[in-house]
């Protein structure tokens, strides 16, 4: 996720033109640059964590959209969709009017998000599925101990993060669409 | 009788629906063969119930069990008949579409919608519960709903659309009602109340306790109405039947499978069914007599018709009225009546539209005044409308003839028996067979006499179009045969067995079917004769006689389309619907909502007799009541706020608030769900806080004072479910079963599968113990993000795709 940002820093002198929501001050974007990759990184430790202490998908994914959106409001939706999204304006499969450039650039980006919740709902449909083809009913979830692992010890992986990444990505994918759609009207 | 297989009649009953949801795709892989596609799924529908032909009894799939909802699908006689009508009928009618829609615009909806309507129709046919064929029931009428507007522009389509929709929809639920009652009774005579309609401890079982348990509840006579309503709206009986004509503004394949072959075909398929439960001298005189009713007012108000369709359209009211009143005779030829009628009037009526349908599409026209002497053109065509029309008509030895005998005979008996006023039975069944010889002679005239000169040249319809209807004519006229074969003793005896098992589900005990011609001359024989003669004679006064039933049908009173109209302007007059429950503003909508929540959940406490528990038990700690007070001035400073900004701003206040509130409480996953959310909804808001209006104008008094009254009433409800659910403290809490098998046990292997072995609880019981239910909500995101999308960002697409 930090990698993903790392591009703004050298595009940043580009990236101005292109601000759409116009005045945020110097402050306040050098303090968001600062604030998003620590905001991400909870949010991940907040989903690993989430089977044994408080977190999980939902929240993280939450609080992931939270940093994108403070991304898209202090530096505009045309610098996320140009930088973060590599520059995608037109998308692959997805035709429209052209000349319309009003809902091009929101049904670009919301095309992305759009595959990002259809394969959050993959990967946790995709986990039940798997508990189903080893002869257990739907949605079965089971924890494996790893031990004698070296510095961490006895480890507790649950097959429940598969399912909870799932719902993490949806509601990253659903919440950013909504955020994206609404955000450039 | 073996008993059917699950597996089977699930494929059969699942097959249209999922052939419906690849339909578009297949559309797009194939373009309009995708008909051929339908008549597959048909095809293989048809193959797998005749698998069961040999099969008899319930099968049960669990559902709601604990409201005893299953899906049971039941197989006998009726149900056959209806599942080999249905899907039998869908072959030909697929095949059709894929020549007539040809050059007609909105394939892939057509071909969609006509599976999911298949689908519905086979979940009547085989449906044992009465919840399940309810759902069906209703599900036909929707798809029909769209079918019949399938021209979506024309404003006629949409007026017969929306007819149909009212009027069918609402039988429903008049059908509905009667369920629900036959429900309760059955709890008092049958111990536990259920909804099984056939098979092993349902009512039909239990028949006899059942009228008697409906009697002394003094429920049989409403239950018969309610049901005769339900019946009576979807096969179009008198004076139900004005949605009919009307529906024919759909393309052709669909009056001929929805509006003649299969779904009218429910409402009898229900009388016959209920014929064994509630079979009785008041079944008898309701059901004869609006069948009767129904078949002489169909019978005179299709020679008024100039349009063929329409023709056809009364016409099968008209049939569906002899069935009725087939079905309502509990002599045995009443049985026979309904369970051979309907299958002779499905292989005829069908292929009469079938008829129309090539010849509106090649000559152009659908009007009996500018068309004739077609046979030279589509002789093919003219020997199929033969065969089907004298059938229709009733003319021996077509198929036709062989149940309008029976109906005859039991008019007859019944009259013989009863006497008095029931000597109307056979003379009004004579009077509208009369009428029914003279349009089905009409009809005929299309393709005899001579060619109006104004007829341009009519093309040859193409095969997939010319093979249905000739096939339903040979399937006619080999019924036809089998009478004959009959007369001289050879029966036609895989027929007459299928009949036999017909009759067996609608009630005839030890039934005993055989057709043939009539050797002497029995009071039916009579009566057929007289019909023909008189028809005969009648005939060279056709214009005359449709100008008197013409003149009748305009007497405002007497036509029910009148009260239909009248009705619908005087709700567009008054404005009840447009200006007080439709009217196109959230707010409306929110307050019918809110108050009819509000209203029903008040009532329920009421009705239940709930107790508010005392307050004072209510105790909170310092800390959690200064929050709370901080949430209630923040929810107060919220109305008075002066902008947008400080109204957000405020109403964060009271999110963050109760985020406080869940630290308080030990829920620091709660809180910090609330946390982040109301971070996000902050920042949303924000986002188009500057595309609302700053100033929304004056608010009327009136506005304000019934705003101030619903918030009211739906915070005090609220409060109200708040301190009553928490005041219930059941005996073993659910969480301690969770707490119980949450964690992770002290002795432990490697994998762990019983237990949730997290020791975050509330994490534990959304991804293991109830992950279905989160499947059920991240569903729920991505459906609202893509509803969002549809709404806003496509919205400018408009519908030209």
């Amino acid at each position: 996720m930090s990698g993903e940002s790392t591009p703004s820093t050298t595009d940043a002198e580009t990236a101005v033109p292109q601000v759409t929501d116009g005045d945020t001050t110097v402050i306040a974007r050098t303090v968001v640059r600062i604030v998003v990759p620590i905001i991400l990184l909870v949010a991940i430790a907040l989903l690993l964590q989430g089977h044994n202490q408080p977190g999980g998908g939902f929240i993280a994914g939450v609080l992931t959209t939270t940093g994108i959106a403070l991304v898209y409001i202090i530096y505009g939706l045309h610098y996320v969709e140009d930088n973060l999204l590599s520059g995608t304006i037109l998308p692959r499969s997805f035709p429209l009017d052209v000349g319309d450039t009003g809902s091009e650039s929101s049904a670009s980006i919301t095309k992305e998000f759009g595959e990002v919740f259809t394969i959050g709902l993959i990967i946790a449909a995709g986990g039940g599925v798997a508990a189903m083809a080893l002869g257990y009913p739907f949605l079965t979830q089971a924890v494996v101990f790893l031990e004698h692992l070296p510095i961490y010890g006895e480890v507790e992986i649950a097959s429940a993060l598969v399912f909870d990444l799932g719902v993490y990505v949806v509601v990253v994918g659903g919440l950013l669409t909504i955020l994206a759609v609404v955000g450039n009207e | 009788m073996q008993s059917p297989s699950q597996s089977v009649l699930l494929v059969v009953l699942a097959l249209p629906f999922l052939a419906a949801a690849v339909a578009p795709l297949v559309y797009r892989l194939v373009g309009e063969r995708v008909a051929y596609f339908g008549a597959a799924v048909a095809a293989l529908a048809f193959g797998l119930i005749g698998t069961q032909y040999g099969a008899e009894g319930v099968v049960s799939i669990p559902w709601i069990p604990s409201l005893d909802v299953s899906l049971a699908l039941y197989v006998d006689g009726l149900s056959l008949l209806l599942g080999f009508v249905v899907s039998g009928i869908g072959i030909l009618i697929f095949t059709y579409s894929g020549g007539y829609m040809h050059d007609e615009p909105g394939k892939a909806k057509f071909y969609t919608t006509l599976l999911v309507f298949m689908g519905a129709m086979l979940g009547v046919a085989f449906a044992a519960d009465l919840l399940a064929l309810f759902v069906f029931w209703e599900l036909t009428s929707v798809s029909s709903f769209i079918l019949i507007g399938h021209y979506q522009d024309d404003p006629d389509s949409q007026y017969a659309a929306r007819k149909a929709m009212i009027i069918t929809v609402a039988g429903g639920l008049f059908l509905l009602i009667a369920f629900l009652l036959l429900h309760t009774v059955s709890a008092d005579v049958m111990g536990t109340a259920t909804f099984r309609l056939a098979g092993e401890g349902s009512m039909i079982e239990n028949a006899g306790a059942m009228r008697e348990g409906l009697r002394s509840a003094g429920l049989f006579v409403p239950v018969l109405g309610l049901l005769a309503v339900g019946a009576a709206a979807k096969s179009a009986q008198v004076p139900l039947h004005i949605w009919l004509p009307n529906a024919m503004e759909a393309p052709t394949p669909v009056s001929a499978f929805l509006h003649s072959a299969t779904m009218v075909k429910a409402g009898v398929y229900l009388i016959g069914r209920f014929r064994p439960l509630l079979g009785s001298a008041e079944w008898e005189l309701l059901f004869a007599g609006l069948g009767l009713l129904t078949m002489t007012v169909g019978a005179m108000l299709a020679i008024k018709a100039d349009d063929i369709k329409e023709l056809l359209a009364y016409s099968t009211a008209s049939h569906l009225g002899l069935i009725v009143a087939g079905f309502g005779i509990q002599y045995k030829y009443g049985a026979e009546t309904g369970a051979f009628h309907i299958l002779n009037h499905a292989l005829f009526k069908a292929a009469l539209f079938l008829v129309a349908g090539i010849v509106a599409h090649e000559a152009g026209s659908r009007l009996l005044s500018e068309l004739g002497g077609l046979w030279r053109d589509l002789p093919i065509t003219a020997a199929v409308a033969v065969v089907a029309a004298l059938g229709m008509a009733g003319l021996p030895p077509f198929n036709g003839f062989y149940s309008k005998e029976l109906l005859f005979e039991a008019t007859f008996h019944a009259a013989e028996h009863a006497g008095g006023l029931w000597w109307l039975l056979p003379v009004v069944a004579v009077f509208g067979s009369i009428f029914t010889f003279l349009y089905s002679i009409k009809f005929l005239s299309l393709f005899f006499g001579d060619r109006p000169d104004a007829l341009e040249h009519v093309h040859s319809p193409p095969l997939p179009m010319l093979a249905p209807p000739v096939i339903l004519a040979t399937l006619a006229g080999v019924i036809g045969l089998g009478g004959i074969g009959g007369t001289l003793g050879i029966h036609f005896w895989p027929l007459e067995a299928f009949i036999n098992r017909i009759l067996e589900s609608v009630g005839a005990s030890e039934p005993h079917f055989g057709y043939y011609l009539p050797t002497s001359l029995t009071p039916a024989a009579g009566m057929s004769a007289i019909t023909v003669g008189v028809g005969a004679v009648a005939y060279p006064y056709y214009d005359r006689l449709a100008a008197v039933v013409d003149r009748l049908a305009s007497i405002k009173p007497l036509s029910p389309n009148w009260y239909y109209d009248g009705i619908m302007n005087w709700l567009d007059r008054t404005g009840v619907v447009a200006e007080r429950l439709h009217t196109g503003r959230i707010r409306t909508y929110a307050s019918w909502l809110l108050v009819g929540v509000a209203a029903l959940t008040i009532g329920g406490y009421v009705a239940a007799g709930v107790v508010l528990p005392a307050l004072s038990s209510i105790t909170l700690a310092a800390p959690i009541i200064i929050v709370l007070g901080v949430a209630v001035v923040a929810a107060l400073a919220v109305t008075i706020a002066p902008s947008h900004v400080a109204g957000v701003l405020t109403l964060s206040i009271l999110g963050f608030m109760v985020a406080i509130f869940y630290i308080l409480a030990n829920a620091p996953d709660l809180a910090l769900t609330q946390l982040v959310i109301e971070t996000l909804v902050l920042v949303l808001f924000l986002l188009v806080l500057n595309k609302l209006p700053a100033f929304y104008g004056d608010l009327k008094r009136r506005q304000i004072v019934t705003d101030t009254i619903i918030s009211g009433v739906v915070g005090v409800t609220v409060f109200l479910t708040v301190l009553v659910s928490t005041a219930a403290t059941p005996g073993k809490p659910i969480y301690t079963y969770f707490l119980e098998r949450g964690g992770v046990p002290t002795e432990h292997g490697q994998w762990l599968l019983e237990w949730g072995g997290g020791s975050n609880i509330v994490n534990v019981i959304l991804v293991d113990f109830r992950a279905f239910d989160t499947m059920g909500e991240i569903s729920v995101v991505a459906m609202a993000a893509l509803s969002i999308i549809t709404m806003i960002a496509m919205r400018q697409r408009g519908e030209t795709q």
